[in-house]
Formats: structure tokens, sequence, C-alpha cells
């Protein structure tokens, strides 16, 4: 086996002048020889060394998983849009002082009617944003359930949580009344808020400090904060918010079309994928969800990332507290019932482990995007209610399923990749040792 | 008559070549040991036989009849059963029902308690051993359990039993009781595989012996016809893969670790030694004998250690990782794949993870100066493979283990504690990973090393503190360096 060419000796650079004289195919296989052996990866001659590039982003498959999650949204899309079928819905114009009024048009006999418009059922505005409006709530509590997840635990209280949030919030804010401003509704905001992160924090601190299962504690604590939501309002809805709170939330950009709820998913959701994906607490959570014992050998300190782990369960539900609380103004001990469930399972659609060490905050996004959209698909294509639930618990599992296919291959691909590496090293005479037996 | 065989076996792991065409004939009523290093191959060829893993190539026979023990089950329905601290039944239930737990003696589908107990009884008195049967066998002592272990062998009309490193964990008493069971056992006409490490149960116990290194058959004899000597030469046998490295002939400089006094109630007691910068000390002992147990006690792992330690002279306080990691301690632990590394994590994210936060800005991790130091560290270690993105579980034992390393090369470090540094990796990575451990003790860091490979250690240590039944025996300095004289401090 020759030894790889290197360019600063002026006699291997004759060598490297005349194999390259000598043909294209030899030189770029010594080229090849020279890859393996210098960075000691061995790649294939064409295919670009993928470490050369670290922050090139490649929409390879394999390292891009929402991807398939976004195939089955445009496919569910497209299925709705197809089959939804048309709906007429009154047609409206703005006058131009602001106003809004419904058209009217002459019909063959002259007379002055309304006006209507043929939409697709499922593909117009309308129904797009109120999708996303009924996913939103479960969708951040989604995403903020996904690092506790990704630890390795789970966070069954927050739909306990949030009913216990709204509660506290509507305390506050229903002494102000409907003309209460800015101040109570910032107040609002920060109770909801605040209470939530707080029943998140006394999780995540009973959970380290007895280490007990995750599973166990929230389970406790999901029929006790719901109960002390009970006792505080003693089954009673409360309302008669500020105007000023529910028009913040309820604001919309046009008629009808409210994107608060929508808006605030989004910022959500991006910025739980930054923390989770750029930041090194985020990384920390991984590596506690994917081996404890690694992780504490890496000095991580694994009770404070598990702790911080449920009070950021605790804040989302916080804040999806605010948006219900302002998008329909009445807080009960009753709302957000089995939610738990729900964002669990957009989790686990968007392929976020129950094992922990795996998931990100746009697959658990998109997981409840795909539950909401079947869920309301089933209204718009005529199909009974109650149908609903054993689609989507027959979705959950079919997405446990793939996904289990998926890591099967995956490890398939690997294992022949390692291979061939194997053999391309031993190829090369890149095995670098020289042994010399002992001398003594 | 040999009872049974096992012909041309051959197993690969993923990065190993555990067993290579090896044949072992086994006699009726005798004792059968099987010998050699750690990876060589011993066990595997014992859990072959008993089904815990398929071969690859090569068959079982008994009494001249090909059989196919395919699962530990069905090698207990050819009269196969292993011993192995391991494979404890389920801890939580009494001991009379682990012991019959593949068939309840039942009263119209009810348990029926009296009986149980009594078989259980009657099974355990078998074989002389006196245990109640009533307790969970949780609370059983390890000796304990294993008699149970054995009481359900020979319940099945076990015909060959397989003990895998039966004694590593039994005291002094425990293991003669053993013994004597037996002696008493091979009387009755079961034969018996003895996978072990210890020379001197081997010569007082064994009836014929099977060496074995890198996977590969090296001898059957009677144990009458061979010697320790013999054996240790057929056990390390081949051409010792190291030159001498560089830095025994480098002065060693100030000291890096000093060790007083440390204890743990149960693990080790009274432990003192120390490394110097620059040096490498080797840390040996058989299984058991608490020289892991003093490593994590070093790296803050163990909160109950007593004692003192000392770092470049200051005393570190105990029970926490992260001081011993403030103090420049990196830690290599025994078990790569659950300890060492987050398998389902890539490459890269688990070389950077000890030392996360110095790659992070206002707690962003800069990813490109963590991808352009991680690309050097492993272009220094020459890591194979497809990518730094890709996952470590994939990995040959080798590569796990140079990524393992790579994580406290981030930092330099002062100290080092590599335990086991090559369990598990194949021969060519083996030697690099001696060159690597060399080279970092040359530019200063003091490492200390544990292993149970004896040319290891002699080869790479400057020293070696020998531990027994969690108490120091002895220190040797590389001129006294033997097999012999090591061997005589460790068993």
């Amino acid at each position: 086996m020759p030894s790889p060419t290197r360019n600063e000796k002026p006699e291997n650079r004759n060598v490297h002048a005349q194999l390259s004289l000598s043909g294209e195919v030899t030189y770029s296989i010594i080229d090849n020889r020279r890859a393996v052996r210098r960075d000691n990866f061995a790649i294939q001659s064409n295919t670009p060394n993928p470490m050369s590039s670290p922050g090139k982003i490649s929409f390879n498959l394999s390292k891009f998983p929402e991807g398939g999650l976004i195939l089955v949204i445009i496919a569910l899309g497209l299925l709705l849009a197809i089959f939804g079928g048309s709906v007429q819905l009154p047609k409206f114009q703005t006058t131009p002082d602001g106003k809004r009024e419904r058209v009217f048009e002459t019909n063959a006999a002259g007379q002055k009617v309304p006006a209507f418009e043929t939409v697709n059922k499922f593909f117009n505005a309308r129904t797009i944003v109120q999708i996303a409006k009924d996913t939103s709530f479960f969708a951040i509590m989604a995403v903020g359930v996904t690092p506790a997840i990704v630890t390795g635990g789970t966070d069954l209280s927050i739909g306990s949580m949030y009913a216990l949030a709204s509660v506290c919030g509507a305390l506050v804010l229903s002494p102000y009344g409907p003309s209460g401003g800015g101040i109570a509704t910032v107040l609002g905001v920060l109770v909801t808020v605040g209470v939530g992160t707080l029943l998140g924090f006394l999780n995540g601190a009973v959970i380290t400090a007895f280490n007990v299962h995750p599973f166990i504690i929230t389970l406790g604590t999901m029929a006790v904060y719901r109960g002390i939501a009970f006792v505080q309002t003693g089954g009673q809805s409360i309302g008669g918010f500020p105007a000023a709170f529910r028009q913040f939330v309820r604001w919309e950009i046009l008629p009808d079309l409210s994107l608060v709820p929508l808006i605030v998913m989004i910022l959500v959701t991006i910025i739980g994928g930054i923390f989770l994906s750029q930041t090194a607490v985020g990384r920390k959570i991984y590596a506690v969800g994917g081996s404890e014992i690694a992780a504490r050998n890496s000095g991580i300190r694994v009770g404070r990332m598990k702790l911080l782990a449920y009070v950021i369960s605790g804040l989302a539900t916080g804040i999806a507290a605010v948006l219900s609380l302002g998008y329909y103004g009445a807080g009960s001990s009753g709302d957000g019932q089995g939610y738990e469930l729900n964002a669990i399972a957009a989790a686990v659609v968007g392929g976020v482990s129950l094992v922990g060490g795996k998931g990100t905050a746009l697959g658990a996004f998109l997981g409840a995007v795909i539950l909401q959209m079947i869920s309301n698909g089933m209204v718009i294509l005529n199909i009974p209610q109650n149908y609903s639930q054993i689609v989507i618990g027959v979705v959950v599992i079919a997405a446990v399923v793939l996904d289990q296919l998926n890591t099967w291959a995956a490890k398939r691909r690997l294992l022949a990749r390692t291979s061939s590496i194997k053999k391309e090293v031993v190829r090369s005479g890149d095995t670098p040792v020289s042994l010399k037996p002992k001398t003594t | 008559m040999a009872f049974l065989t096992a012909e041309h076996i051959s197993k690969t792991f993923p990065g190993v070549r555990a067993l290579d065409d090896v044949s072992v004939e086994f006699e009726k009523g005798s004792i059968h040991a099987l010998m050699g290093e750690n990876g060589a191959g011993k066990s595997t060829l014992g859990k072959i036989i008993a089904g815990v893993y398929l071969p690859d190539k090569g068959i079982i026979k008994i009494d001249g009849q090909e059989v196919k023990p395919t699962d530990p089950r069905i090698a207990q329905q050819l009269g196969i059963a292993l011993v192995h601290q391991e494979l404890a039944f389920c801890p939580n239930m009494t001991v009379a029902e682990n012991l019959l737990l593949g068939g309840f003696p039942t009263n119209g589908g009810f348990m029926d308690w009296a009986k149980l107990k009594e078989r259980a009884r009657a099974l355990l008195g078998e074989i002389g051993a006196d245990i109640e049967v009533d307790v969970p066998l949780a609370e059983l002592t390890t000796g304990q359990e294993q008699m149970v272990q054995i009481a359900g062998a020979v319940g099945v009309n076990a015909r060959i039993i397989i003990f895998d490193e039966p004694t590593s964990s039994l005291s002094t008493n425990e293991s003669e009781h053993l013994f004597e069971l037996m002696a008493r056992l091979k009387e009755r006409g079961v034969s018996m595989l003895y996978v072990s490490h210890r020379m001197d149960e081997i010569f007082r116990i064994c009836d014929t012996i099977t060496v074995l290194r890198d996977g590969k058959h090296v001898a059957t004899e009677p144990m009458a016809k061979t010697s320790r000597d013999r054996l240790i030469r057929q056990m390390v046998g081949r051409e010792v893969l190291l030159t001498r490295p560089k830095h025994l002939d480098l002065e060693p400089g100030e000291e890096v670790l000093r060790v007083e006094n440390l204890s743990s109630t149960g693990k080790f007691e009274n432990v003192s030694f120390n490394v110097r910068r620059g040096e490498i000390v080797g840390m040996g002992g058989l299984v058991g004998a608490g020289r892991t147990e003093v490593a994590t006690a070093i790296f803050g792992l163990d909160n109950r250690a007593t004692g003192n330690v000392f770092i470049k002279g200051k005393k570190m306080r105990l029970g926490n990782v992260n001081t011993a990691m403030r103090r420049r301690i990196g830690f290599l632990p025994e078990d790569r794949k659950r300890s060492g590394l987050v398998l389902g994590m890539n490459i890269s994210d688990n070389i950077s993870l000890a030392h996360i936060d110095t790659f992070s800005r206002f707690g962003f991790v800069d990813q490109k100066r963590e991808a352009t130091e991680v690309e050097k560290l492993t272009k220094r270690l020459r890591v194979k493979a497809p990518s730094l993105e890709s996952i470590t579980a994939g990995l040959s034992g080798g590569n796990q283990q140079k990524v393992a390393l790579a994580k406290w090369m981030v930092r330099a470090c002062d100290l080092l504690i590599v335990d086991e540094p090559t369990r598990g990796v194949d021969v060519g990575a083996k030697a690099e990973i001696y060159q690597l451990l060399d080279e970092v003790a040359c530019q200063g860091v003091a490492i200390l090393m544990i292993s149970s490979e004896l040319p290891e250690l002699l080869n790479l240590a400057r020293r070696i503190v020998v531990l027994r039944e969690g108490f120091v025996t002895g220190e040797l300095s590389h001129e006294q360096f033997t097999q012999e004289a090591v061997l005589q401090l460790m068993a």
C-alpha cells in the first residue's frame, strides 16, 4: 500500500503530478484514500464531507425528522380540501368608514337578496384560523411538557394546572369588572402565568426531592390541583373580566380572525425549540433523558434539570390558561379536563419518546396540529363526532409504531454503513498500529 | 466419552469477535474450568451453551446428538443451567416462589402454598442449603442467592451447570460451601463448567481446563498436567502489543492526587496512595476488590466515603461530582454504555457534554466552536465514524471508548481516572488507547488506571497499587513488575 501523498514534500508533489497525468480515475482514488486517512472518516469519493460544513442545513429527511410530520399535515390538508367539498358563506364587505356590512345583490327576479360566496369547506381563512385557535391551547402545553418527557418523565397534572391557573387568574381579574384597564390585564396575566409556574415548580421539587417517578407525583397533583380549583370556586364559573384583557387576547387582525392564540403558539414553539436545541441547558436535558448516570458522570446536576423541566411545563400551561381566559371570558375548575392526555399524545405523535432523550418542540407542535386537524376534519367530512376519539387513538398508536419502524430502519442503515467503513479503512491499510513485542 | 461438545463455535458482537471457531468437549461428572483474560470469550462460550446467546456458527451436541439451545428455557429443558449473578430471578418474590417459578403447584387454579414451600424446602435440602423459603429473594446474601439458583438448577435435573464467576462476590466461607456442593454434584454425575479468574480455586476443584485467548481456543488439558506459569503463558501468550511507553522515561512531576485512609463501609477501607504529574499508576485486583469503588469515590460519586483526598495538595470535599470536575478530575467509567456515554446522542454532543458550558455564550451553545473543537479531538483520537452526527450507539466498542475519552480531553485534566479503558475493545483500538494514555501522561496529566488485564497494567503503569477485598495489599514499582508478583497480591 503506497503511503499517502503529501504536498509539502517536493518529491511527493511529483508523484502527485504524475498520477494526475495518468488519468482522472487514478487521481480520484488516491485523493479519496487521502481523505480517508487524513480525517479518519471514511467518506465515499463523491459525497461531500459532512463535517467540513457543520453549519450547513441539510434537507435529508433522516436529519429533519419533522419533515415527515409536515408531509402528513400537507396530506391531511389536501384530503380535507378535496373531500370536504364547499360551503356557502355570507359575503361581507368593509365600507370606506371601516364598518362591516353584508353584500346584497339583485337576483333574477329583481329582488335584493344577501349575497353568498362559495368557499372550500376546509381551505378558507376562517376554518384554518379556527383550527389554529383550537390547537393553540394544547399545542402550547404539548411544547411545554416536551422537556419533562425528554428527561424521561411525564407531567399528568397539566390539565389540572391549567384549571387552577385559570381560576386564580379569573379570581384576580373578575373584581375589576368589565371596566378594568391595563393594570388589571397585566396583573391577571402575571398571576395566571405565575400560578402555573409555581405549580410546575412544586411538581418538580417533589419529584427531585423524593426521587419518586414523575408519573406518580403528577398523578397525585393532578387530583390535588383540580381539587383546590374546585374548592376555591365552589364549582362556579368565574367571568366578567376587564374588556381590555379580553380585547388583548381576542384582538382581530381581520373580521372574525383572531390571531393572538396562533401567534403565541408559534412563539412558544420557536422559543421552546431554541431552548432545547441551542442552549447548553437544553442539551443537558437531553443528556439526562438519554442516560441519567452518564449525565451525572459528566457533572450535570440532574435534579436541577428535572426541576427546570417541570417548571417549564407549568409555565407553558400558565400561558395557555391566559389565552383560554381571554378567549372564552371565564375560568372554572372544570377547564382543561383531559388536556394532559391531549398534550402528551400530541408530543408522542410528534416523535417525543416517552423513554426520554428524544424529541423536539417543533415535533410536539406539529403533533398537536395533526391531532386537531383530524378532530376538526371529522366535522368537515361530516363523520359523526363520536368516531373522532377512535381515530385519534389509532393515530397515536400508529405514530409510535411508525417511529419504531423508523428507528429500526435507521439502525439497519447505520450497521450497513459501519461495516462499509470498516472495509474501507482496512482496504486503505489504515490500521495505524505498529505492533512490536515488549522487550524486557 | 464426551457428554457435551461444542463444535466450531463462532460469535461476533458489533466491533468484537468474541469467539472464533472454538471447539471444546466436556466430560460427564467432571468440573471443567474455562480460563482466559477479560474479553477472551469464556463467558460468551458459557452463555452460548446456556442459550443466552445464539452462536453465529457452530453446533452443540449432547451425547452425540445435536441440540439447539436457542433460549435459556430450552437449554433448561435440555438439562443445561447457568448460575450467574445477573440472572437472578424475581427479587421481590420469596425463595419458594422463585424456585418453582416454572410450575407453581396449584389446587384448582389456586396456589397451593403448603406444597410450594414443601417442594422448595426439598429442593434446597437436596443441595444441603439451609435457607428460609418464606423470605423475599432480595433479602438473601449473594451467596445464598447463588445457592437458590443452584437448587433450582438441580431441581430441573440439570445435567450440566455453568458457573460464571460464581465466587467473585462471595465471602471465603460461602465459597467453601459452594466448593463442597460442587464436589457433591460431581459425585452425582453432574458436569460443571467453571468460568473464573481465580487460579487457586481452579487448581483446587477442577479436573480439566480450557484456555481461551482473544476468542480462540488455546489449549484443553487435564488440570494435573498444567501449572500456574503455563496457564499464565497460555492466557497472555500473544505478543504483548506495546512498545515501552514514553512516560516511563520522563521524571514524574509534583503530586496531583494523594488519597489518605479513604474508606467506604462495605466497599473498601483505609486506602492510601498517590499519583504524580505525568505518571500512570495502575490499580490491580480481582473483580469485586473495590477498585471501581475507590475511583468513583475520588470522582465524588460516593457520598458515604470518608478519609482525605488531596488534589495538588489541597483537600477536596468528597461526594460531589461537580467539585471533582472543578478540581480538573476526569473519569472514564468502566461501563461506557451505561455510565460513560449517552448512547442515543451523537458523537459531538457526547464529547462536549461534560464541558458544554465552556462552549456556551449567554447559555447558547456556540455550535461552530463546538464543531471545530470536537473535530480536532476526533482526529487526534482517530475516531472512525461516518460523521460527527453519528449516534454513538452504532459505533464499535473501540470508537465508543475513544469518544468517552475525548470527553475528558476537551479541557486538560489534572487527573484522569480510567476504569477498564480497553474492555470490549478490539486489539487495534487497544493499542491506540495505550498510545493515547501514554501521550496524555507525557503532557503532564496524572493518570490512575484500573485494569483487570495484567499485561496492560504491567506495561503501561509506572507503579501498581493492588487491592484485595477492599484493602491495599501492596504497591509495586515498575522494576518489581512480574505477573507473579501482582497475582500474589491480588488473590
